[in-house]
C-alpha cells in the first residue's frame, strides 16, 4: 500500500466514526440502547473523536516518516541544493507545486509528493461536469485533522462534566420565565448534545479532507446546520433561538457569495477539484490550481494593460497553455478577482469577518463547550481554512481585498472587546479580532503565518474557552466578570491554565532567554503566530509605496496591545484582585478532574506547540503545503499596485516587526495591570470621561444598529407592503372568485333541483299516480269482479251485435 | 215436429246460467257462491245432454257431462275446504270481508 | 205429449228452484232449492235419454255435492253468517246484468238455426240409429273408442273414433289430488289472531 491510501485510509476513518457516532448517539433513545440518565452516549462520543484523534496523528506521523521528516525542518532558502537533511531532498523544489501525488517528477527521485488526492465515489455527472468525492491530503489536512480531533477530544471530555445538568428526565431552565413566575422545565437533553457534537467534527473533517470545491460547499453548510443547532441548543431561551437564526441567516449572505464564486469557476474553468487527474483513458484533466498558478505558481497574464481585457490563460501541470483548437483557453481576469472575492464572501461569513461578524457574539448563548468548539476548531476555523486552502486561486486583487477585511475586522472587534463585560464575549471579540490577523496575515502573504495562528489561537482559545465555562459553572452560571474577582484561591487550577491563555494571546516574551535554547525567544505559541503575521503586513506595507497600506501594519500593532489591555483585564477582573460579589464568591469552586484534566493538556499545547517560531516543527509542516511559492515577490499592476511580499521580505522585518509587537503588548499588559489590579485609575472615571466613545463600543460599533436600520427595517417595510398587498388585492380577488362561484354554484342548484330534479321526480310522480288511480279498480272484492265479467260478456255481445252485419 | 225442441232445453239452460251468475255476483254469503257456481256448471251440462240428443255430437256430449260433473265435485270440495279456511282466518263466511287483493 | 208435459214440469222446477236459490237469503233454504233444481236438471237428463248421466247427476250431486255444501253450512254455522244480508242495492244492479245476460243468450239461442247442424257430415240413418236410453253401455264403449253411433268407415277409409280412457285416467287423478288437498286445506288447526282479523276487515 502506498503512503497515499494509507493516509486515506486513517483519515477516512477518523472522518467518519464521529457520524457512526452521531447515528448512534441520536438513535439511542429511540432503540432503547440507552436512556436518558446515562452517560454511554457521551462515552460513545469521546471513544469516536478520540479514535479519531488517534488515526490522524498515525497519519501524521506515518506522513513524516514516509517523507523522511522533510516537512518538520525550516527549508534553507539561500542554499537550495544543501537542505538541513543532508542533501537527501530538494527542499526548493519541493515547494513546487508540479510534484503532484500521480506522478513525482522523475528527474528528482527522491522528491517528496506535496500532496496526495484521489476520488473516493463520483456522485453524479451532468456533461463535463462532475460531482465527486474526493480526498486531498497534504501536510495542512494532516495538521488540521490532528488539531480539530485532539482539540475536540478535549472539549468532549469538558463538556462531559459542563453538560451534567442535562442528565435528567426534568430539566429546569432558570432563564427562561413562563407566565405566572416559573420557569420551563424539560427532559434532559445530554445524548442530543454529544449527537450534535459528533456531528460537527464529522463535518469539519470532511471539509478539511474535501478534495474539490463544491464538496467543500457540502460540509461547509453541514458546518453551519451544526452550529445552528448546537448555538440553539436552548432553544426554549428567545436569545438562543434567535442567535441561532441570525448565525444561520448571516452565513447564508456570506454563502451567498460562495455559490457566486462556484457558480463562475464551474463555468469558466469547467471543474471543482483542486488536483489534476488522469481519466480511465489517458486525458488528463487539470484540477483548478494548476490551470491558474500552472506549473510555477504564476499567474500567466496577458499583456494587455487594461484591467477589463486582460486575461489569464489556463495552463496544465507542467507549464502548458491549454489550447481549445486553436484558441488558448482563458479566463477573464476580472471573473477570476469576481470568483475569488465570492468564494471569501463565504469565509467573511463562516469566519465572522467584518461586515458579517455581529452573529459570532450572540452564539455565546450556546452551551460553552459549543462556544469553545466553534471558536477553537470547527466554524470559524472553517472560513481561514477555506481562505487558505483556496489560495492560489486569489489574485493580488483579492488578497488585498482579505487583508483589508482581516484588518478592520482585528480593530472593530479588539475595542468592543475592551469594554465587554460577560466573560464570554470579551473571548468572543477577541476570536473576531484574531480570526482577523488571520485573514490579514494571509492577505498580505503570509499564507503559512495566517495559518501558523489559526492553530496555535485554535489551542489557545478552546483553553480560555473551556476556562471561562469552568469559571461560569463554578460560579454557577454567572457570566458578568464585575460580579467576579479574586477568583484564582477558588479555582486555581483554572485561574492559571487560564492565565497561560493569556499570556499566549497576548504575546508575551521574554527576549533573550530562550534563543540558547530554542534561537528563538522564550514565549507562548501565540507571541511567535502573530509575529510572523505582523512581519508580514509590515513587509507588505514597506514594499507597497501606497501610504495607505501602512494601516495594514500599524493597525495590527496597536491591536496586539489591546488585545494584551482586555486580555489582562479580563483575568484581572475576574482571578485576581477582592471578590466584587459575595455570594458568587462563597459559592465559587473549583470543577471535577473531567473539566480541568482538558485545561491543563490544552494549556500545555497552548505555551507548547509553537516551539521554535518560524524555524519550529508546526510552522514548518504547514509552509511545506504552501501550493503558490512564496519565495519570490509577487508583483500585479492591473488595478492597484500591489507587491505581494517573499518569505524573505518577511523575515528580513522579522526583528522589527517583533520588537514592536512585543513593546506593545507589554504596554497593553503593564495598563491594563494599572487599571485593574493597582487601581492607580478607577476605570470607570475614564468610562465617564469618554463617555460617548465608550457608549459607541459597548453599542458594538453600533453595527446591529446599523443592519436594523439598512436590512431588517427595510425588510419589514417591504414584508408589509407585500403583506397588505395580500389582503388588500390577492384575498380581495380570492374571496370574490369565491363569491362568485358559490353564486354560480346556486345557479346551478337551482336548475338542478327545478329543471332536472324536476322532469325526473315529474316521471316518477305521474307513473305513480297513474299507477295509484288504477288501484281503485282492484278493490279485492270477489263478487264485483263476477258483475264485472257479466257485465263485460254484455258489452262484447253488445258490440258484436252492432258491428258485425247479421 | 216436436213441440219439444233443443231451442227449449237451451233456454233452460240459459236461465239456470243467468240464475248461477246473478248468485255468485249477489251473495255476501260463501256458501252461497258455491252454489251459483254449482248452478252455472249444472246449466252447462244441460246443454252439453241437450246437443248431445239433438245434433250429432251424440255420446261425445254425455262423456262431457260425465266430466264435468267429477270435476264440480272436486271443484266443490276444494272449495268448501277454502270457506272453512276462510271461516278460520276471518270468523265469517262473508266474501265482502276477504279483501286481501285489493291493490 | 207425456214427454213434453214431463219437460215443461221440470222445466219449471229447474228454473223455479234456480230463482229460489238467488232470492232466498237464508244459507239452508237455499241448499233446498238447489236440491231442488238440481234433481229436476236430472229428470231433463232422463228426458234427453241419457239415463247413467241421470243417475250419476242424482249421485254425486244431490247425495253427493249438496250433502257436502250442507256439511260446510254446519260447520261454520254460528250466529253472524246468519245476518249476511245482500243488499237491495247489490240485488238490483244483480238482476238488472243478469236480466240483460239473459236476453244475450236468449237472443243467441234463438238467433241461431240449429237445423244447420243436422245436415253436416251425418245421415239420418245414424241419428234414427240412436240409442234411446240404457246409455250404459254405449257409454262404456265410447271410452274404449267404439261408437254405434259413428260410421266406422269414411268412403273407403277406416277411421276408429277417439277413446275417452286418457281423459279418463287424467281426471282421475285430478280428482285424487283434490281431494287430498281438500283434505289438507280443511283440517283442523289453530284459529288466528282475531285481533288481526278486525284489522283486515
Amino acid at each position: 500500500m502506498d503512503t497515499g491510501t494509507v493516509l486515506r485510509n486513517l483519515l477516512t476513518l477518523a472522518w467518519l466514526l464521529p457520524l457512526a457516532g452521531f447515528v448512534a448517539e441520536i438513535y439511542a433513545l429511540q432503540l432503547r440502547w440507552s436512556h436518558r440518565l446515562s452517560k454511554a452516549p457521551a462515552q460513545l462520543a469521546v471513544a469516536c473523536i478520540g479514535a479519531g484523534f488517534l488515526c490522524s496523528l498515525s497519519a501524521l506521523l506515518y506522513w513524516g516518516n514516509e517523507t523522511k521528516w522533510v516537512g518538520f525542518a525550516p527549508v534553507e532558502h539561500h542554499t537550495p541544493a544543501e537542505g538541513l537533511d543532508g542533501g537527501d531532498t530538494a527542499p526548493a523544489d519541493a515547494l513546487r507545486p508540479d510534484a503532484t501525488g500521480g506522478e513525482p517528477a522523475s528527474e528528482h527521485h527522491h522528491q517528496t509528493p506535496k500532496f496526495y488526492a484521489g476520488t473516493f465515489y463520483k456522485l453524479a455527472q451532468f456533461g463535463p461536469l462532475e460531482i465527486t468525492l474526493d480526498w486531498y491530503i497534504d501536510s495542512l489536512t494532516l495538521v488540521m485533522f490532528t488539531m480539530v480531533t485532539f482539540i475536540a477530544t478535549c472539549i468532549h471530555l469538558f463538556a462531559m462534566g459542563y453538560m451534567k445538568d442535562e442528565l435528567t428526565e426534568e430539566y429546569e431552565d432558570h432563564q427562561v420565565h413562563l407566565p405566572g413566575g416559573h420557569h420551563f422545565t424539560r427532559p434532559g437533553r445530554f445524548h442530543r448534545f454529544f449527537a450534535f457534537l459528533s456531528l460537527f467534527c464529522f463535518s469539519m473533517l470532511g471539509l478539511v479532507l474535501a478534495g474539490n470545491i463544491f464538496q467543500v460547499f457540502i460540509f461547509w453548510e453541514l458546518v453551519g446546520v451544526c452550529s445552528y443547532l448546537l448555538i440553539g441548543f436552548y432553544v426554549e431561551r428567545h436569545s438562543a433561538s434567535t442567535a441561532a437564526n441570525k448565525a444561520f441567516i448571516m452565513n447564508r449572505v456570506g454563502d451567498f457569495g460562495f455559490l457566486i464564486g462556484l457558480m463562475i469557476l464551474i463555468t469558466s474553468l469547467g471543474t471543482f477539484r483542486f488536483f489534476d487527474v488522469t481519466t480511465a483513458d489517458g486525458a488528463e484533466q487539470t484540477g483548478l490550481f494548476s490551470l491558474v498558478r500552472g506549473d510555477d505558481g504564476k499567474l500567466d497574464i496577458s499583456d494587455d494593460p487594461s484591467v477589463t481585457k486582460s486575461v489569464v490563460y489556463l495552463r496544465d501541470s507542467h507549464g502548458h497553455r491549454l489550447v481549445d483548437g486553436t484558441t488558448p483557453r482563458t479566463i477573464s481576469y476580472l471573473l477570476l478577482i469576481a470568483a475569488g472575492l465570492g468564494v471569501f464572501a463565504g469565509s467573511i461569513g463562516k469566519s465572522a469577518q467584518f461586515p458579517l461578524q455581529t452573529w459570532l457574539p450572540d452564539a455565546m448563548e450556546g452551551p460553552t463547550p459549543v462556544s469553545a468548539l466553534v471558536h477553537s476548531a470547527t466554524m470559524v476555523a472553517a472560513g481561514v481554512y477555506l481562505a487558505g486552502r483556496f489560495y492560489p486561486m486569489f489574485p493580488p486583487e483579492v488578497l488585498l481585498g482579505i487583508a483589508y477585511i482581516g484588518c478592520i475586522t482585528l480593530f472593530v472587534a479588539a475595542t468592543i472587546a475592551v469594554v465587554a463585560t460577560d466573560i464570554k464575549k470579551v473571548l468572543a471579540y477577541s476570536t473576531i479580532s484574531q480570526l482577523g490577523y488571520m485573514m490579514l496575515g494571509i492577505g498580505v502573504g503570509g499564507w503559512a503565518a495566517g495559518l501558523f495562528h489559526l492553530v496555535t489561537h485554535a489551542f489557545f482559545k478552546s483553553l480560555m474557552f473551556l476556562a471561562s465555562g469552568s469559571v461560569i459553572a463554578g460560579c454557577h452560571h454567572e457570566q458578568d466578570m464585575r460580579k467576579m474577582g479574586g477568583l484564582r484561591h477558588k479555582m486555581p487550577i483554572t485561574a492559571y491554565t487560564m492565565l497561560i491563555g493569556v499570556i499566549a494571546i497576548a504575546g508575551l516574551a521574554i527576549p533573550g532567554v530562550g534563543n540558547a535554547l530554542f534561537g528563538q525567544a522564550l514565549a507562548f505559541s501565540g507571541y511567535h503566530s502573530k509575529d510572523a503575521i505582523v512581519a508580514s503586513a509590515l513587509a507588505f506595507s514597506e514594499l507597497n509605496r501606497n501610504p495607505l497600506h501602512n494601516i495594514l501594519f500599524i493597525v495590527p500593532l496597536v491591536t496586539a496591545g489591546i488585545t494584551a489591555f482586555y486580555m489582562f483585564r479580563l483575568w484581572f477582573m475576574t482571578f485576581a484582585g477582592q471578590p466584587q460579589d459575595e455570594h458568587v464568591y462563597e459559592h465559587a469552586h473549583e470543577n471535577p478532574a473531567i473539566m480541568t484534566a482538558p485545561l491543563v493538556i490544552l494549556s500545555l499545547l497552548a505555551a507548547g506547540c509553537a516551539i521554535g517560531g518560524e524555524d519550529g516543527w508546526l510552522y514548518c509542516l504547514l509552509s511545506f503545503s504552501e501550493t503558490v511559492p512564496t519565495v519570490d515577490r509577487f508583483t500585479s499592476e492591473r488595478v492597484a499596485s500591489i507587491v505581494i511580499p517573499s518569505h524573505l521580505d518577511a523575515r528580513d522585518v522579522h526583528g522589527t516587526a517583533g520588537g514592536l509587537a512585543l513593546l506593545a503588548a507589554f504596554a497593553g499588559t503593564t495598563v491594563a495591570y494599572l487599571l485593574y489590579c493597582r487601581k492607580v485609575v478607577n476605570p470607570d472615571d475614564i468610562r465617564r470621561q469618554a463617555g460617548g466613545v465608550y457608549d459607541f463600543l459597548v453599542d458594538k460599533w453600533r453595527f446591529d444598529t446599523l443592519y436594523d436600520v439598512a436590512f431588517v427595517r427595510p425588510c419589514h417595510i417591504v414584508a408589509s407592503w407585500c403583506q397588505g398587498f395580500d389582503q388588500k388585492v390577492l384575498d380581495v380577488v380570492l374571496h370574490a372568485s369565491a363569491a362568485i362561484t358559490i353564486v354560480v354554484s346556486k345557479w346551478e342548484r337551482t336548475f338542478d333541483e327545478g329543471m332536472v330534479d324536476g322532469l325526473v321526480n315529474l316521471i316518477g310522480n305521474s307513473t305513480t299516480n297513474f299507477g295509484r288511480s288504477l288501484r281503485v279498480v282492484q278493490t279485492g272484492r270477489l263478487r264485483q269482479y263476477v258483475m264485472w265479467i257479466a257485465v263485460g260478456v254484455v258489452v262484447l255481445f253488445a258490440a258484436l251485435f252492432t258491428a258485425l252485419p247479421k | 215436429m216436436e213441440s219439444v225442441g233443443l231451442n227449449a232445453y237451451l233456454f233452460v239452460g240459459a236461465v239456470l246460467f243467468v240464475c248461477g251468475i246473478v248468485c255468485m255476483a249477489i251473495k255476501r254469503n260463501g256458501i252461497g257462491v258455491l252454489m251459483g257456481v254449482e248452478l252455472v256448471l249444472n246449466s252447462a251440462n244441460l246443454n252439453f245432454v241437450a246437443f248431445a240428443r239433438y245434433t250429432p255430437l251424440g255420446l261425445d256430449g254425455q262423456v262431457i257431462a260425465l266430466f264435468v260433473i267429477v270435476l264440480a265435485a272436486a271443484e266443490a270440495a276444494v272449495a268448501l275446504a277454502i270457506a272453512l279456511n276462510f271461516y278460520n282466518n276471518h270468523l265469517t263466511i262473508d266474501v265482502d270481508r276477504g279483501s286481501e287483493l285489493q291493490g | 205429449m207425456t214427454a213434453d208435459v214431463l219437460f215443461w214440469l221440470f222445466a219449471a222446477l229447474v228454473c223455479g228452484g234456480a230463482l229460489g236459490v238467488v232470492v232466498t237469503q237464508n244459507i239452508v233454504r237455499m241448499a233446498f232449492w238447489l236440491i231442488l233444481s238440481l234433481g229436476s236438471v236430472s229428470a231433463l237428463f232422463f228426458l234427453l235419454g241419457a239415463d247413467f248421466l241421470g243417475a250419476a247427476q242424482l249421485l254425486i250431486y244431490v247425495g253427493g255435492t249438496v250433502v257436502l255444501l250442507v256439511f260446510g253450512v254446519m260447520l261454520t254455522a254460528s250466529g253472524p253468517y246468519m245476518q249476511i244480508k245482500t243488499s237491495a242495492a247489490d240485488g238490483l244492479l244483480g238482476a238488472c246484468v243478469g236480466g240483460l245476460l239473459f236476453l244475450v243468450l236468449v237472443s243467441s239461442i234463438s238467433g241461431m238455426d240449429w237445423s244447420q247442424l243436422h245436415t253436416t257430415n251425418t245421415t239420418p240413418s245414424v241419428i234414427a240409429e240412436r240409442p234411446e236410453g240404457n246409455t250404459l253401455r254405449p257409454l262404456g264403449l265410447a271410452f274404449l273408442g267404439l261408437r254405434p253411433d259413428r260410421p266406422v268407415t269414411e268412403g273407403s277409409e277406416v277411421k276408429p273414433a277417439p277413446g275417452y280412457l286418457l281423459p279418463f285416467e287424467i281426471v282421475s287423478v285430478h280428482l285424487l289430488v283434490v281431494l287430498v288437498g281438500a283434505a289438507y286445506l280443511a283440517r283442523a288447526k289453530r284459529r288466528a289472531n282475531p285481533s288481526n282479523d278486525s284489522l283486515s276487515a
